[in-house]
């Protein structure tokens, strides 16, 4: 114990009498630690933590398989993993496989408290959710299943811990007031715990609401009784000694009963034997691992998250390459001193002892520093990745324990990595020469492995740099890519009228006045209005039916069905095909119209002209088809700009029963930032009551959209130009250190004839040499890997040869840069000069 | 353990080869020699006769090719390092030419050094051994001071000192005088000799014949092997002839 506190002293003098070389040492390993823990802590939010409630492991998730239910009218974006309401309803009382199964699902609300409107995520729960996840009140009580035993009978919220702190400054006589939630008095009957956010991972609700209140938290939604609404998301905890594939078995006949008892309530005319087969007899209900909650996001994030940390770990790589080659020069000029040490009697443990012990300093230092700065980064990174949300962010960049020890445990694999270098140097030592030597150089074994390191690091930096360069050019094809309409000069912001008590009558009247009066402003070009707003990854969709269309067998009948006003494609500068656009002339009274778009247009009917005239229904099954498609229009990008063209039918909203949220657009004639404040007063005067959502310029919508991509691109050059930074270092220290080794042998051959240009080329091509070597050992691990990763890339493919010769090129480039001062002072010795040295 | 008068050191037909390449280098040829208890033997020799490389094969630092060598009467030719650590430890104590201190240490530490590679030595054991040692070789005021503070015959002394710490068997000494001003070099050669007279048993190497004298015997060397003081002076006549 005291041999390891004297080498610890030892160590620490070591590094205040280097204080540049810690100095470089310790911020180069903050760096790639600091980097990696601040990716990490997103990585285990996202992917890999479990929420924090009791019996977690019992937690499941339900999925089914088979086909859905036929005329579906609503359904979230992945079906399989959404359930009406009976049907939850009816798995929930008959099952005997589960303790308890609660449902979830997601809105956004108005609240008002003291007359002040908050717009605030709302999440919409059975009455056993807190119940089946053992959580305790912060304050006051949680909801009980009595709360949810009837509709519109119980107006009562529970508060989100951060939304009691942020809205109401934690006041506890917030219990048993009457908050208004959109128009509708709800009483505060408690507190969640801190630290709980939501089932679903990345939601972050400010206020919970029995499910069995769905009318008043989502206008104009009627789904409670409707086997034709998948829209709930359930979670199940298994009783005590079950497990999945025990539950799976054991919900399998009622999961087989309810399908049956869906098929026979609905009208099945028409359907095939093949359709009631995939409905029933291979349709199963699938328990899953619900330890980290549902989550849609999770999906979302996994690529990107595991690209970065793959960088990141990359970086932490020559990280400690970089630091092994600093050690080992500071450990040529220390051979003497370790000879010393063996031949004084020490063994080599202990002489590795001191040089892991001087390593786990240095690396304890660095990842101190590395988790003071991972912090920062991860912050910046979610206010990046989750700009514009409202509420609190998915996720914290505050480090708990888990973070701590992974940060700890890369410290220490960090150290042991870096410090095996001067310790395989000293391992077998030549004591009797050494101790002989007045001075000091290292053995051709140091330079061996100093080249091999410098090697991997440009290796490492082409690997890196090719990534940066096709994550780049993936961004820039995006950008530069034709959405299908102007996104210049085009301010964007939503309203929900109903959240602020509007009915729908008021609601429709209320829109009328927003056309009218932001029409009216100056510099002010058109305005339009969608319920399914442009590359915001939303998602409108519904079956339909076609009069006279033969539909094939399987055909997908699910096509996007936005809602629009009538200036919609003139104020979007969307081309029109054939046809005609909406007018005011269409209204809840005349001829239902539609309008398709292109691809729409091509996949029924072949081409745009055929399409006009055709008559539509809605809801699948056999539906009544009234609407009649007016016109086409050409395609334009909707959800992302990533996500091929779909199908789409436009409605005029004004033909809608139920008023909806609407998104506006409004096209300027001078710069749309300009006109934020005019926009904003106006809606001011129209209701202040009234709040607006996400107010941004198109182009800031776009940049919104493509945060991902800008993310990795953005994190990708970074670490990119770090790595050629840290391998120009290391490619310069090492050709500095042997251009010193060689300073006779240089001169000797200066004093042989010769010049210093071939002196200069001389050391240049070993530069070139140990470039070359990297390169092709490099090019093809970093094709495996872009191939990895090829989903993420857009437009490029990950072989593209422009991008892996131009990075070559570049290396090479930057290997040569680092080279040229050691070649130009190797050409700089004095024959003399260096044969006295010999 | 071997009495007084006893030999030490006992070394047959050592040889030592250095292969470079494709040449052989034979750096000793057929050694003999045995060194007593007690006893204060000088190598000599010109530059390059083996005398250091014999030197380094005493100390364990270095391994014959072939022959025997026994140490406190223990055959040491074919023990593996860390055995080798440990003798070289508790029973040799080595003076180099250079001092070799270490730089970032101080006097105390540096002396301290070889007990601190001692298992279960306890801190109050090795303090008073390091005190004893330094107040041996006169530096017990300099403990705080680090090796660039002291000049050249004070740093020997404190190598001196480290050596005589771990008490060893036999004291290693390699050109001890070699960095060393006259002045100083007379002061070191004294304080070999006071440690012989308190029962040290001294190896020392040196090409200087007036240190050599101080011994109470000595070995010539040349081109590796052993030879008599007269056959010795008749070949550095041949060679320089």
């Amino acid at each position: 114990m005291s041999g390891l506190l004297q080498d610890l002293q030892y160590a620490a003098r070591q590094l205040r009498k280097s204080p540049g070389f810690a100095t470089v040492a310790i911020v180069t390993l903050a760096l790639g630690i600091g980097a990696n823990t601040a990716i990490f802590s997103l990585l285990d939010q996202a992917l890999l933590r479990s929420l924090p409630v009791k019996d977690v492991d019992r937690l499941v998730i339900l999925k089914y398989s088979g086909s859905n239910i036929p005329g579906l009218l609503r359904c979230r974006t992945d079906g399989k993993f959404y359930f009406s309401y009976p049907m939850y309803r009816d798995l929930r009382d008959r099952n005997s496989v589960f303790s308890g199964l609660i449902a979830t699902d997601w809105t956004q609300v108005g609240v008002q408290w003291h007359n002040q409107p908050d717009l605030v995520a709302a999440e919409l729960v059975s009455g056993n959710y807190f119940d089946v996840l053992s959580l305790q009140p912060a304050l006051g009580r949680l909801f009980a299943a009595s709360d949810d035993l009837k509709a519109d009978a119980s107006p009562v919220v529970v508060l989100s811990f951060s939304y009691w702190q942020r809205r109401f400054g934690t006041d506890p006589g917030i219990l048993n007031q009457s908050i208004l939630v959109n128009g509708h008095p709800f009483t505060v009957v408690g507190v969640a715990p801190p630290g709980f956010h939501s089932v679903v991972l990345g939601d972050t609700p400010d206020v919970f609401v029995p499910m069995m209140m769905q009318a008043e938290v989502m206008p104009g939604s009627k789904d409670l009784d409707s086997h034709q609404s998948s829209w709930l998301n359930i979670v199940g905890k298994l009783k005590p000694g079950i497990s999945r594939e025990q539950a799976e078995a054991g919900v399998a006949p009622l999961w087989y009963a309810l399908r049956s008892d869906e098929l026979k309530s609905i009208n099945t005319t028409g359907e095939s034997e093949g359709f009631r087969d995939r409905f029933l007899t291979k349709s199963h209900l699938l328990v899953l691992d619900g330890a980290r909650g549902f989550s849609p996001l999770r999906s979302d994030v996994q690529m990107p998250l595991l690209i970065v940390m793959g960088m990141v770990a990359l970086v932490a790589l020559m990280a400690c390459a970089n630091v092994g080659s600093l050690l080992l020069v500071r450990a040529s000029g220390r051979i003497r001193e370790m000879s010393v040490r063996y031949a004084l009697g020490a063994k080599r443990r202990r002489v590795v002892q001191q040089l892991l012990v001087e390593g786990m300093l240095l690396g304890s230092a660095g990842g101190l520093l590395g988790m003071l700065l991972a912090p920062q980064v991860s912050s910046l990174l979610i206010s990046m990745l989750w700009s514009g949300g409202t509420g609190d962010l998915p996720f914290s960049a505050r480090p708990d324990l888990r973070i701590m020890l992974f940060n700890c445990s890369l410290a220490l694999f960090a150290s042991l990595l870096f410090s095996l270098a001067p310790a395989a140097q000293f391992w077998r030592p030549d004591l009797a020469p050494a101790l002989k030597q007045q001075g000091t150089t290292a053995r051709s074994g140091s330079l061996r492995f100093r080249r091999v390191s410098v090697a991997m690091q440009i290796g490492l930096s082409l690997t890196l740099l090719v990534g940066a360069g096709l994550f780049v050019r993936t961004l820039h094809n995006l950008r530069s890519l034709n959405a299908g309409f102007t996104t210049d000069h085009l301010v964007t912001f939503g309203i929900d009228p109903r959240m602020a008590g509007y009915e729908p009558v008021r609601t429709f009247a209320l829109y009328r006045s927003v056309f009218e009066t932001l029409s009216g402003l100056p510099g002010v070009r058109s305005v339009a209005a969608t319920n399914d707003p442009e590359l915001a990854n939303d998602n409108e969709s519904g079956n339909i039916a076609i009069a006279g269309y033969a539909e094939k067998s399987h055909e997908d009948m699910n096509v996007e069905q936005p809602n629009v006003s009538a200036d919609y494609f003139a104020t979007l500068q969307v081309p029109l095909l054939a046809g005609r656009a909406f007018t005011l002339q269409d209204s809840a009274e005349s001829q239902k119209v539609a309008v398709v778009n292109e691809s729409f247009a091509r996949h029924f009917f072949g081409d745009p002209q055929q399409a006009l005239g055709h008559l539509i229904g809605y809801g699948g099954a056999t539906p009544k088809t009234d609407t009649a498609i007016v016109g086409v229009v050409k395609d334009s990008k909707h959800a992302s700009l990533r996500e091929p063209v779909t199908p789409t039918l436009f409605r005029p909203y004004v033909q809608l029963s139920q008023a909806q949220a609407m998104t506006f657009y409004v096209r300027t004639w001078q710069q749309p930032e300009s006109a934020e404040g005019t926009i904003r007063r106006a809606m001011q005067t129209l209701d202040p009551n009234v709040v607006l959502d996400t107010f941004r310029t198109m182009n800031e919508q776009v940049d919104n959209n493509l945060i991902a991509e800008r993310v990795i691109a953005l994190l990708a050059s970074g670490f990119g130009v770090l790595a050629a930074l840290m391998a120009a270092v290391g490619l310069y220290g090492v050709l500095a250190y042997s251009t010193m080794q060689r300073t006779s042998e240089i001169g000797i051959r200066m004093a042989l004839g010769a010049t210093r240009a071939s002196v200069v080329r001389m050391v240049l091509l070993e530069v070139l040499w140990l470039a070359g070597i990297s390169i092709a050992v490099a090019l093809p691990v970093s094709l495996l890997l872009m191939y990895a990763v090829r989903s993420q890339l857009y437009g490029i493919s990950g072989s593209d040869p422009l991008t892996l010769c131009g990075m070559t090129v570049l290396v090479t480039l930057v290997a040569l840069a680092s080279a040229m001062l050691p070649a130009r002072r190797a050409a700089r010795v004095e024959p003399m000069a260096a044969l006295r040295h010999e | 353990m071997i009495e007084a008068g006893q030999p030490l050191i006992q070394i047959q037909d050592l040889t030592k080869v250095f292969y470079t390449d494709e040449i052989e280098t034979h750096a000793l040829s057929g050694i003999h020699l045995s060194v007593n208890r007690g006893e204060y033997v000088a190598m000599s020799g010109p530059s390059g006769c083996g005398k250091s490389t014999l030197l380094s094969i005493i100390g364990l630092l270095d391994t014959p090719t072939a022959g025997r060598y026994s140490l406190n009467g223990k055959t040491v030719e074919n023990l593996d390092f860390a055995e080798r650590s440990r003798i070289r430890n508790q029973e040799i104590g080595f003076i180099f030419q250079s001092f070799n201190l270490i730089g970032d240490l101080t006097v105390y530490e540096n002396v301290e050094l070889p007990l601190t590679y001692r298992q279960r030595m306890p801190a109050a054991d090795r303090k008073s051994r390091v005190m004893e040692a330094l107040e041996r070789v006169g530096m017990a005021h300099r403990i705080r001071h680090y090796p660039s503070q002291l000049s050249g015959g004070q740093q020997q002394r404190v190598a001196v000192a480290r050596a005589l710490g771990g008490k060893p068997s036999i004291l290693l000494a390699d050109e001890p005088t070699g960095n060393l001003d006259s002045r100083n070099g007379e002061a070191v050669m004294e304080l070999l000799q006071n440690l012989h007279r308190e029962g040290a048993t001294i190896c020392m190497v040196t090409h200087d014949p007036r240190f050599a004298k101080h011994a109470q015997r000595e070995v010539h060397l040349f081109d590796g092997k052993v030879v008599a003081e007269e056959e010795l002076r008749k070949l550095l006549q041949e060679t320089s002839a």
